[in-house]
């Protein structure tokens, strides 16, 4: 139960950080279109990043559980059984502990940014809060999965796959 | 000398983190978070948050999701099997005859994908089937793939290009054209060493497909057409100003599923896929520069680049010293880090030095981009090794070892690129 309602939250943000690809090429595009018929949209270039770093934050957990964050694996790849295991667990822990961090810092910045009125300095004067949201959910849900992934390695369900493609015929990445 | 044990010892936590596997993105920012709780009174938490989301949502970034999506798109089309098709036929004449599509074709494909491994997963999905089919060696054909496929860090567009152009501060139009002749310099290395290694051994290359007629060899290059439209319009609206280096990348992507289309490709499987494996693979990308945006703040409060470039200033090393210690440091580093991590990890640290020694930073830029490409085929760790390890399920020690005489050539390539800086700026600074 509690396995699949986090699945299904990891795939959400990934789906959402989709469309905010999009939307990143949708922005450029209207930039483009703007300028060649002469009209103007305020504020594309801003909506444009915001929509990245939807895109970015979003996909953090998909990406973790698709085991396509890069890490060097030069040293764990060559250990075996309990040593192995003993530092996936360390790692984990570090990680668990710096998303940690990260999400609570993310989720201060945006409170603040709501306090003080904090308005983009460019065209579109959006509030900043607002797309702020997307890196609290991002990092959120980020530290969610270092917990489960930590507490499946604990319970020793965690696969030790070589890192890189997961299907055949996938580009490891560069 | 407080401080340099203090920088000392962040390095090894930097390293123990990195070769402990902690994610290199976390490490990066965790790293950064030490630094600044020691060395400024300014909270790590508020700088970390409000630096990181900085970064992320920077319009001057935005080229780098969109190339990036480019290439998945192009990934999953019949790209591959046209553009083998549509240079077979003209190769053939040349001393080394097909081998020379793997040179062609990475080069021709390195112009619309900004990333070495999808080149070489692109070109080889074809080529290698198809040249052991006809008995080439294989040390060859593999050796001259994985050479050849590093170029698309260099040829336009780059996602290397735009990660070291946001980190310098240069414009990333005229990095991506200042790789274009040293690429093609490359590309022309690469060719050569095939023809005077075919010339030396006759009898290793195999005979020549059967002779077509000019008519026919033609009529096979319409294959070619669409990807040199794509690159046309992408490169050609970058030169021309017409476009900045993110509109060109909209243009490309939209392109790309126009010709992705008319191949008969497209579908809502193929759309999904690429869309959900940019998404993964900017993310990838995303969270190791946001990492790296934070280290490099808090490396300006430790003031280590600023000591660092007056410590190698007052060596009083001339440029060339500096150069060839930078291009091994590099090397090095690269036995062991990928190259997006490698130019972050360092750029903020080492920039003020290249500055001060006097170095253009677009000739650096270039300079920096040969050196990762040599890392990707460098054991053991190299993205290009592994890409080939998965398509050959050869040993990684034989593959790096076919590949060892493209590394002299890129060798060759970053000495002339030395005694002839014009190779480099001459085209950016036409534009």
């Amino acid at each position: 139960m509690l396995r699949r309602l986090l699945d299904v939250i990891y795939d959400s943000a990934a789906w959402l950080a989709a469309l905010f690809m999009i939307g990143v090429l949708v922005m450029v595009l209207l930039s483009i279109f703007g300028r060649l018929m002469n009209f103007y949209i305020p504020g594309t270039d801003a909506y444009a990043g915001y929509a990245m770093a939807g895109a970015g934050f979003l996909a953090l957990a998909h990406t973790l559980k698709k085991n396509e964050h890069i890490r060097v694996t030069l040293i764990i790849g060559k250990l075996q059984g309990r040593a192995r295991h003993a530092l996936e667990l360390w790692s984990l822990s570090v990680a668990v502990l710096l998303s940690g961090l990260f999400a609570f810092y993310a989720m201060r910045l945006a409170w603040q940014s709501h306090q003080f009125h904090d308005i983009s300095t460019s065209s579109d004067a959006t509030p900043l809060w607002i797309p702020q949201i997307l890196m609290v959910v991002g990092t959120l849900v980020l530290c969610v999965a270092f917990i489960d992934e930590w507490v499946l390695e604990w319970r020793g369900l965690r696969a030790h796959g070589r890192p890189g493609p997961t299907e055949p015929g996938e580009v490891p990445h560069e | 000398m407080n401080d340099v044990l203090v920088t000392g010892g962040l390095i090894v936590a930097l390293f123990a983190l990195l070769g402990s596997g902690v994610w290199i993105g976390l490490t990066l920012a965790g790293v950064a978070w030490i630094g600044m709780e020691l060395f400024s009174s300014r909270p790590a938490g508020d700088a970390m948050a409000i630096t990181i989301w900085g970064a992320s949502s920077s319009w001057t970034l935005t080229a780098l999701p969109l190339f990036v999506w480019m290439g998945e798109i192009l990934f999953r089309t019949r790209l591959s099997e046209s553009m083998f098709r549509g240079l077979a036929p003209w190769v053939n004449l040349l001393p080394g005859r097909l081998l020379h599509t793997n040179i062609l074709g990475s080069t021709i494909f390195a112009a619309v994908s900004g990333s070495s491994a999808a080149t070489c997963a692109t070109i080889g999905k074809m080529s290698i089937p198809e040249l052991t089919k006809r008995h080439y060696p294989a040390d060859k054909i593999v050796g001259s793939l994985g050479g050849a496929s590093t170029l698309g860090l260099l040829i336009p567009p780059s996602i290397i290009m735009i990660v070291y152009g946001v980190a310098a501060e240069v414009s990333i139009a005229k990095l991506f054209m200042a790789g274009v002749l040293p690429g093609l310099l490359l590309g022309g290395l690469f060719s050569g060493y095939l023809m005077v290694w075919a010339l030396l051994n006759p009898a290793k290359v195999p005979k020549a497909d059967e002779n077509m007629s000019l008519a026919r060899k033609l009529h096979e290059s319409r294959h070619l057409l669409p990807v040199v439209m794509l690159i046309g319009g992408v490169i050609g609206s970058i030169y021309t100003g017409i476009a900045t280096a993110t509109e060109a990348a909209a243009i490309g992507v939209v392109g790309a599923l126009v010709l992705s289309a008319a191949q008969g490709s497209l579908n809502w499987q193929t759309f999904r896929d690429s869309l959900l494996g940019a998404t993964r693979l900017y993310c990838m990308i995303g969270f190791i520069l946001a990492g790296a945006a934070f280290l490099t703040l808090s490396m300006g409060y430790i003031g280590l680049p600023r000591q660092l470039a007056e410590f190698v200033t007052g060596l009083g090393l001339s440029p060339a010293v500096l150069i060839v210690a930078i291009a091994l440091f590099y090397i090095l580093l690269g036995c062991f880090l990928d190259g997006i991590s490698m130019i972050v990890l360092t750029m903020g640290v080492i920039l003020p030095t290249v500055t001060a020694a006097g170095l253009d930073l677009i000739w650096f830029g270039i300079f920096v981009v040969i050196v990762v490409e040599m890392a990707q085929i460098t054991p053991p760790v190299g993205f290009n090794l592994f890409v080939l390890q998965g398509m050959t399920q050869r040993e990684i020690t034989w593959i790096a070892r076919v590949t060892a005489p493209y590394f002299g050539l890129m060798a060759l390539a970053l000495l002339l690129l030395w005694w002839f800086p014009g190779i480099a700026t001459w085209l950016p600074s036409r534009m």
